[in-house]
């Protein structure tokens, strides 16, 4: 481990060193409901990223989701029912 | 600015390791200014502040945009919308926030835009030798899933990951209350429920 430190501290132009990857890598982990609260160093960084990605993936769809529902009952905004009305209140002022 | 400096012996300007000192000083001094900025950029995003200015711009979006009642599109366009808007929220201090907003105005010199990148594009220089193979290859899909961070250094994709999840998280909190709140009649939903770990 010292030795993986003094050889980024004297690699020029590179300013990450060793620890700034670690800090980084477990202050993403505290934002992926899947890995927050497990000890940091029980969690590979490449672990890490991969939930990271499962994780903005899965937001992504929820997204997709929600957007395919509004569009819906956007849609049906021409009807009679009370949805329609609070939609064209919502939307039509 | 020169308060801040701790106890800095003084040294003649020429000493080069005075020098050397100082502007270590001042790179930490700048590096914790903006850590502490963008953690105060992310807690934002928590808020319910932000989120009900999310909404109420939201609506107002789809307001002018008002949708053809095609279905296939509409789904598109009300995600588009959202994402706009989100990406607005972000004032531009964002790179994603940057790249959506952008897109959608270069969707037509999409082509032209691509080629002069290959043009530019000097080869990659690889600084990042110490990360292992799979770390690399989760890097690159990241980097594709954040807009506009393909090309990112690792610290700054990272930063760019961080706010960016934390927009996409307010970013599902307002859709579903605003979709619960049409489905169910007008019926308010439970404002605790969707909002669990921000605060006013």
């Amino acid at each position: 481990m010292s030795s993986r430190r003094s050889r980024s501290r004297q690699s020029s132009g590179s300013r990450i060193t060793d620890d700034q990857i670690i800090d980084l890598v477990s202050k993403l982990q505290q934002l992926i409901p899947e890995l927050r609260g497990r000890r940091s160093d029980r969690v590979s960084a490449s672990k890490v990223l991969q939930e990271t990605c499962n994780y903005i993936r899965n937001l992504h769809r929820e997204v997709d989701g929600l957007s395919d529902r509004l569009s819906q009952l956007l849609a049906s905004a021409d009807t009679d029912s009370d949805q329609a009305a609070i939609i064209r209140s919502l939307l039509m002022e | 600015m020169a308060s801040f400096i701790p106890n800095l012996e003084l040294a003649p300007d020429t000493c080069p390791e005075f020098k050397r000192r100082k502007r270590r000083i001042t790179d930490e001094k700048l590096a914790y200014s903006h850590y502490h900025q963008r953690h105060q950029r992310i807690k934002r995003w928590r808020t319910q502040r932000e989120q009900h200015i999310y909404s109420s711009k939201f609506i107002q979006a789809l307001r002018r945009s008002r949708l053809t009642s095609t279905s296939s599109s509409a789904s598109e366009e009300v995600h588009e919308t959202a994402d706009r808007v989100l990406a607005s929220l972000a004032k531009g201090t964002t790179r994603w926030g940057r790249a959506i907003l952008s897109a959608r105005k270069m969707v037509r010199h999409k082509k032209a835009k691509v080629a002069a990148n290959t043009r530019l594009r000097k080869p990659a220089v690889n600084r990042e030798k110490r990360k292992t193979p799979s770390v690399q290859r989760k890097l690159k899909v990241l980097g594709r899933l954040v807009p506009g961070c393909r090309k990112l250094s690792f610290s700054n994709l990272l930063e760019e990951t961080s706010d960016y999840i934390a927009a996409l998280e307010m970013q599902v909190r307002a859709m579903t209350a605003i979709t619960e709140f049409i489905a169910g009649g007008g019926r308010q939903p439970p404002a605790d429920r969707l909002a669990s770990n921000v605060n006013s």
